[in-house]
């Protein structure tokens, strides 16, 4: 049961106007939320079809944000989901657009292209408009690579479609169609020849998007702002429906957000926003900013409030994490400085009695390497320490945190190597991924009939069920085996005449206790080629029902068939092999898909004791560990705008160190502001921005961490160097440490 | 006399004089089709010959039940009862009147036979008409739909014209004083408007009539002669007419002339229904006709539903609107039988245990239980049927139709044709070759069609049997299923060969003839296969049939390479009909909600499956269109607002569920998951409904 300590108290007592908390990492500020919407669904009469409306940032929370209040809800003896609907932005988004879908030019079948059509969409419009524009690289290239015909055509084509996505997420961000920004480029007079490739891309992205019937991401949520804007009826209703609009993780909150939920909540409504402002990680990706929180908290006719105490870590840990807020509020170079990346409030330890008291400290256990390593060095010593801990502490949770995916595949490899048991939380969780994994060998062999091997593996799917038992595990590789083995497939799954495997030589080579089984599997895998040419949802279906026995798994399975179905209208040449394709895409992590499991709710990292996790930082957020290794926390990954810094969106290839999306996005500003344009200043500016996150993802990872927490770094390539604010950490916790060695002995 | 067994009230109507006019109406349930049914027997059994009766019906369904009472009656004088929609009946006479019209109407080849566009076939003549113009002038940017659907709302909105009677050039401006938003999408009812506009003038230039050009062809010039309306009349002289809230003003229109001159007739209007308004149903204009009519009469009550349905009922429309009359106090809630769940499957799989339940344990005869849902996609259909057949509750496909493409025969037959005719340069996929060849040859299984397709299939063509060297890899496939193979290829590499190309269609029929049909192939054998072979035969002949005579004002087409790009690309074919109703009263129906209602069949059980879904409550969402702007009640410069979409909805749900559970005897059960198929919440306002239903109910409990 949750019991709320005094600063939690505080925010319980909202029950009206404007309200901003700022909370630190580990301070139960999630837990405290849905404490809320219970009371205020409790004590509030709610008219009927009104409702608490709970924005939050991904789908994940999503799950687990409405379990939380849903079995507050079933105890009153209603339907689940009742009284409050618990949404990301885009759901928000989509929830409102989908209310009133003409006045967005939509109709009610409207489409949303995921991240991977609407990359595939506009890499088209880039290679089109590349071919159109053979001379347009020459402005850009720098002079060693200006005739390069490698660099002139695909790696040109890279630079561009990363600019033009930012370009066109920024422009809808701003509420411009491609045809206004053209329009502003003809008025204006001056050379902004990027505006003026990415307004021409866009067009083309615009176009082919209008001609899906489909919109994206971006446009979801411009739309909606739209509609609430030139809609105002609609938006009274809303206003009335959503009595109470609760937001968590408002950090993360961009300025369309922002002015999505103003509008919602009106001058006179009821809207508290609850973030983490030094936990903004997503600025790169999006157009989130964490100023729109600290403004918000600061303005007036805004409660403010903290929630400062976090019970997550040991004194030491947390001392660490105040010490790179103090560091970076002083951080030696200006403009980071005055971007604040980091603010108070400071986290403070949980009061006496509080019923999750921190850890006890062990100094010890906080230890910041110095030492130089190769990228395979830093891997073996980390997987070499998680090995030797995990032996002492089975029942604990560790984790490797990384600042990419690919780095957290290369620790895989080295975990694997060794021994060590591990899960991965890197793009979509496992158990999608097994889900369809297990879809994408059976669409495999349909597409390749004839293959043993491909056979062999559906026979393991078919017997997923079984894998744990030790005993069936061994029968199963040895079936398997035997089956990889079958030189004639079609006697088996299709005998005809004398030829007839499981007659002739099954009980021969696997033991006749098999027998009765593959007879099952043959009658099984025979429905299924059968099937193969059904409309390719209704085959998915008919596969995941005859596999799966778990309801979330069965579920993903249908979401999996949607999926299929729909990337089949929008490509009517997309046949078994394909989809077979499609679906190993999701399962080996090539493609986003958010399946439903024990991936709908938050990754839980208790479950897995005993093992160490590798995640990205991005995805660690909201998740803590016993004992965390924070790794390759260099100059590349955690750069701080020095000259000696790599900075990722600056391509060697292009002259003077541009950074192509923030110049584009510069010469947008210009086009709107009217000011004048001067190149190279934004690709600096980008360079502060990009160091000033970094920071932040740095004390997220920091956070991570209960009980012990060691960070290295590696020379990455051979040229990168410690991470200037690593530095900083480690000299602060050596003086710490010897101060404390000092005062020990008077002890 | 049949043996209906009638009330006393329904038999005084069903035998009334043989003059004069009645209007009858009632809820659903209430016994007004029999008296219909009866009435035509009993003019029929009075020597009324058959064929100056007119049965008129806004769709051919709801006919149903007069032509099976009919065809009991075979041994009546005279020819047939005339069966007619507004839509068969325009066509028929225009057809027949054509010669005296056309040059008026403004044909530009009035001495040509009319060419009548089946919806498939507008499609693919708008495409021709309007594509050019909406590319070259970068029209409806601000809108994001699809090809087929923008096509359909420019039709719709030609349609609507042409039922409620004003131009189809005030089209755009209605439109834009009522709807219009922001300024990005003010222009596109203009866009609309001109698009519109280019269709009429295309289909005038090529004698081609869409279903708007026939209705006002039919009102303006063919109703304008004396010799279309002395025949029309003669024919008319006792009028049965159900169902007239489904159906739209222009029918309204020609039912109150006819009126004027019938000897009889019964005009049925059933009480909160009027559910195609989509398809421009006007209830309140029905109305009219009620004025004109000698007799008013009410069947009062339900022959249907059992008493806690009926308070069910009652209690679910209070939630919306007003009260029904006479309030039943009865406990509804035994007729409400729920169940929540987490997961999509979870619900479905509820579903079918409690069908199974039912049927096994509670001897319910499937044909009396019905599953509804708003949507019924292909999946949802597929995963229930699925769900119940493993539960040993073998279910025959319902579905109202289906596009060709999704099925494997018509597949198979549309890659033969592309191996038969490489000059199309649409050389079939390897896996499309693996289908066809498994389709087609029977016995070949999917293992077997991928070792020939390997070996055999190159360059667009089927190499014979003989080019399989190996002596190992002829036995995998056999000699038996080999030797047919060849003859397949064979029979192909002959066409190629030949002097010329025949129609695609004659194509298919030969390929079918010569070959499929015969034993060791797969259509042979296979009813559905042989059916569906059909079914591509007549949509070819008739997409070859309309372009032949295209071609004599346009030689720009390709027939055989056009029909297999359009088929493949949802244009045309995608919808073929079968015979629902035939196959429903053999088994469980699944169907859309409304679909269900169209069909006038009372059921003992109903499941509403995704009770969460927005799509119980709202209409269709079509920017381009809009039912009620577009409709005879709406007032010019009147402004569509927010109010009037809500208080639509609950209106319509409030209609929706008085006429579901009128259909109901004894109980619903409710499907409810927390997440959709697609893994999205869902919170209709029928969620919304039910939830405080239940409420309520609790608290009445606790008080009591």
């Amino acid at each position: 049961m949750f019991k709320p300590r005094p600063k939690q108290l505080a925010v319980l007592a909202y029950r009206s106007g404007y309200m901003g908390v700022a909370a630190v990492p580990g301070s139960g500020k999630t837990a405290t939320l849905s404490y809320l919407t219970a009371q205020l669904l409790a004590e509030t009469e709610l008219e009927e079809s009104q409702e608490i409306l709970i924005v939050t940032l991904v789908n994940s929370a999503v799950a687990n944000f409405a379990r939380q209040v849903n079995e507050y809800v079933k105890a009153n003896g209603l339907l689940p989901g009742y009284g409050y609907r618990v949404r990301t932005l885009h759901g928000l988004a989509n929830d409102i657009v989908r209310g009133k879908p003409s006045a967005a030019g939509l109709d009610d079948q409207f489409s949303i292209v995921d991240e991977r059509e609407s990359n595939a969409i506009l890499a088209e419009a880039v290679d089109a408009w590349v071919r159109r524009n053979p001379e347009a690289p020459a402005a850009y290239l720098a002079p060693q690579y200006a005739e390069n015909g490698h660099y002139r055509t695909q790696k040109w084509a890279e630079s561009l479609t990363e600019t033009a996505r930012s370009f066109i997420r920024q422009a809808k961000d701003d509420l411009l169609t491609s045809r206004a920004v053209l329009e502003l480029l003809a008025q204006n007079g001056g050379d902004l020849s990027l505006a003026e490739f990415c307004a021409e891309i866009y067009s083309d992205y615009e176009r082919a998007l209008a001609y899906r019937g489909a919109v994206d991401f971006q446009d979801l949520i411009r739309l909606a702002l739209q509609v609430l804007r030139d809609e105002t009826a609609y938006l009274e209703s809303l206003r009335r429906k959503w009595l109470y609009i609760l937001e968590d993780e408002a950090q993360d909150s961009s300025r369309l957000q922002e002015d999505i939920l103003q509008l919602l909540a009106g001058p006179d409504g009821n809207w508290a926003r609850v973030g983490d402002p030094n936990q903004a990680i997503f600025e790169t990706f999006t157009t989130a900013d964490p100023k729109y929180l600290r403004a918000f908290i600061e303005s007036d006719g805004v409660d403010g409030r903290e929630l400062p105490n976090s019970g997550r870590s040991t004194r030491s840990i947390q001392t660490l994490a105040n010490r790179l807020i103090d560091w970076s509020l002083a951080h030696p170079q200006e403009s980071i400085r005055a971007r604040k990346p980091l603010s108070k409030p400071y986290i403070q330890p949980t009061p006496a009695g509080d019923p999750q008291p921190n850890p006890l400290d062990d100094p010890a256990a906080l230890v910041l390497v110095g030492e130089a390593y190769s990228a395979t060095k830093e891997g073996m010593m980390v997987t070499e320490s998680c090995k030797r801990w995990l032996a002492q502490n089975p029942y604990g949770t560790a984790a490797i945190l990384v600042a990419r995916n690919t780095r957290g595949s290369e620790i895989v490899k080295f975990l694997r190597q060794k021994g060590v048991p591990y899960v991965e939380n890197l793009n979509s969780s496992s158990s999608t991924r097994a889900v369809i994994g297990a879809l994408a060998r059976v669409l495999a062999y349909l597409a390749d009939a004839k293959s043993a091997g491909k056979l062999a593996e559906v026979y393991r799917v078919w017997r997923r069920d079984d894998r744990d038992d030790p005993a069936d595990a061994a029968e199963i590789k040895a079936v398997s085996d035997s089956l990889k083995g079958l030189k004639r497939v079609e006697d088996l799954v299709a005998p005809r005449g004398e030829h007839d495997w499981l007659e002739d030589d099954a009980n021969d080579e696997s033991g006749a206790g098999h027998y009765a089984d593959l007879r099952a599997f043959r009658e099984r895998v025979g429905i299924w080629l059968r099937a193969a040419e059904m409309p390719i949802d209704q085959l998915v279906l008919t596969i995941a029902a005859d596999i799966f026995r778990d309801m979330a798994e069965l579920a993903t399975g249908q979401m999996a068939a949607l999926h299929l179905a729909r990337l089949g209208e929008s490509h009517p040449l997309m046949r078994l092999p394909e989809f077979a394709a499609e679906l190993y895409d999701i399962a080996a992590n090539r493609r986003r898909f958010t399946g439903l499991g024990d991936d709908e709710g938050q990754f839980d990292p208790d479950a897995h004791k005993g093992k160490v996790t590798v995640t990205t930082l991005h995805k660690a957020k909201g998740l803590e560990w016993d004992r965390v290794y924070l790794i390759s926390v260099n100059n590349y990954d955690f750069p701080s705008a020095e000259p000696q810094d790599s900075f990722i969106g600056e391509r060697w290839y292009i002259r003077d160190s541009l950074n192509m999306s923030a110049e584009a996005l510069a010469q947008l500003a210009s086009l709107q502001q009217g000011g004048a344009y001067h190149e190279g200043l934004a690709s600096l500016e980008a360079r502060f921005d990009y160091a000033a996150e970094r920071l932040r993802l740095l004390f997220v990872g920091i956070t991570r961490a209960r009980k012990a927490l060691t960070i290295t770094w590696n020379t990455g390539r051979g040229t990168a160097a410690e991470a200037t604010p690593l530095i900083a950490l480690r000299t602060f916790w050596e003086e710490e440490r010897k101060k404390e060695a000092a005062r020990e002995p008077q002890r | 006399m049949a043996s209906i067994s009638l009330s006393r009230a329904q038999a005084e109507l069903a035998s009334a004089p043989l003059t004069g006019s009645v209007w009858l109406e009632g809820w659903a349930g209430s016994g007004k089709t029999s008296v219909g049914v009866q009435r035509i027997l009993y003019l029929m059994e009075r020597g009324i010959p058959a064929e100056s009766i007119l049965l008129f019906v806004p769709q051919r369904s709801l006919a149903q039940p007069y032509i099976r009472a009919m065809r009991g009656q075979r041994a009546h004088r005279g020819g047939q009862v005339y069966v007619h929609t507004m839509g068969s009946l325009s066509l028929k006479m225009v057809e027949t009147f054509w010669f005296l019209v056309a040059e008026r109407a403004g044909f530009r080849y009035p001495r040509d036979l009319p060419n009548f566009l089946s919806l498939e076939m507008v499609q693919y003549h708008m495409a021709r008409a309007i594509e050019p113009i909406v590319a070259e002038r970068d029209y409806f940017n601000s809108v994001r739909i699809n090809r087929p659907r923008l096509y359909s709302q420019i039709v719709d909105n030609m349609n609507k014209a042409a039922i409620v009677g004003f131009p189809i050039d005030e089209i755009g401006s209605r439109l834009t004083s009522a709807l219009a938003g922001g300024v990005e999408q003010a222009h596109i009812y203009g866009d609309a408007q001109t698009c519109a506009l280019e269709f009429r003038r295309y289909c005038l230039a090529h004698n081609l009539l869409d279903f708007s050009l026939q209705l006002e062809v039919f009102r303006d010039h063919i109703w304008a002669t004396p010799q279309a309306r002395t025949f029309l009349r003669g024919r008319c002289k006792h009028l049965i007419v159900d169902n007239v809230e489904e159906d739209n003003p222009a029918s309204h229109w020609l039912l109150l002339d006819l009126l004027e001159t019938s000897d009889s007739a019964l005009i049925i209007y059933d009480r909160d229904a009027g559910f195609r308004r989509f398809l421009g149903a006007d209830p309140t204009a029905a109305r009219r006709l009620r004025e004109r009519c000698e007799t008013k009469a009410t069947l009062e009550g339900s022959l249907v539903m059992g008493g806690e349905v009926q308070a069910l009922s009652g209690r679910l429309a209070a939630q919306l609107g007003p009260s029904v009359a006479r309030a039943n106090t009865a406990d509804p809630r035994p007729a409400l039988i729920t169940e929540a769940h987490r997961f999509h499957p979870q619900m479905l799989d509820w579903v079918a245990a409690n069908v199974d339940e039912l049927v096994n344990a509670r001897g319910v005869s499937p044909t009396d239980i019905v599953i509804l849902a708003p949507f019924l996609s292909d999946a949802l259909r597929f995963s229930l049927a699925d769900g119940l057949a493993r539960r040993g509750l073998p279910l025959r496909s319902h579905r109202p139709s289906r596009a060709l493409r999704d099925e494997a025969a018509a597949r198979a037959l549309l890659t033969l044709a592309r191996l038969a005719h490489p000059h199309w340069g649409l050389p079939p996929t390897n896996f499309d070759v693996v289908c066809a060849l498994t389709t087609s040859i029977a016995g070949l299984d999917l293992t077997r069609a991928q070792l020939l397709a390997e070996m055999l299939y190159r360059n667009g063509c089927l190499l014979p049997f003989a080019e399989v060297r190996s002596s190992a890899m002829q036995d995998r496939v056999t000699f038996e299923l080999g030797e047919r193979y060849d003859r397949l290829a064979g029979w192909i590499s002959r066409y190629v060969d030949g002097e010329r190309a025949d129609a695609i269609d004659i194509f298919f029929r030969r390929l079918f003839g010569a070959l499929l049909s015969r034993a060791g192939y797969g259509f042979h054998a296979d009813v559905d296969a042989a059916n569906t072979a059909q079914n591509l035969v007549d949509s070819a002949r008739n997409f070859r049939w309309s372009l032949d005579y295209m071609s004599r004002y346009d030689d720009d087409i390709d027939l055989g390479l056009d029909y297999v790009n359009m088929v493949d690309r949802g244009v045309i074919a995608n919808f073929y009909a079968r015979d629902w109703i035939s196959d429903a009263e053999e088994g469980l129906l699944i169907a859309p909600a409304y679909t269900f209602l169209l069909s006038n069949r009372p059921v003992d059980y109903q499941f509403w499956l995704n009770i969460g879904s927005e799509g119980w409550s709202r209409r269709l969402y079509q920017p381009l269109t809009h039912p009620y702007v577009l409709s005879r009640g709406w007032q010019a410069g009147a402004v569509w607002t927010d109010e009037d979409e809500r208080e639509l909805n609950r209106q319509s749900l409030r209609r929706l569920l008085l006429a579901l559970t009128r259909r109901c005897r004894k109980g619903v059960y409710l499907g409810y998951s927390e997440l959709s198929e697609s893994g999205y919440e869902q919170r209709g306002l029928l969620l919304e409904t039910i939830q405080s239903l239940l409420r309520r109910l609790a608290q009445e409990g606790q008080d009591v």
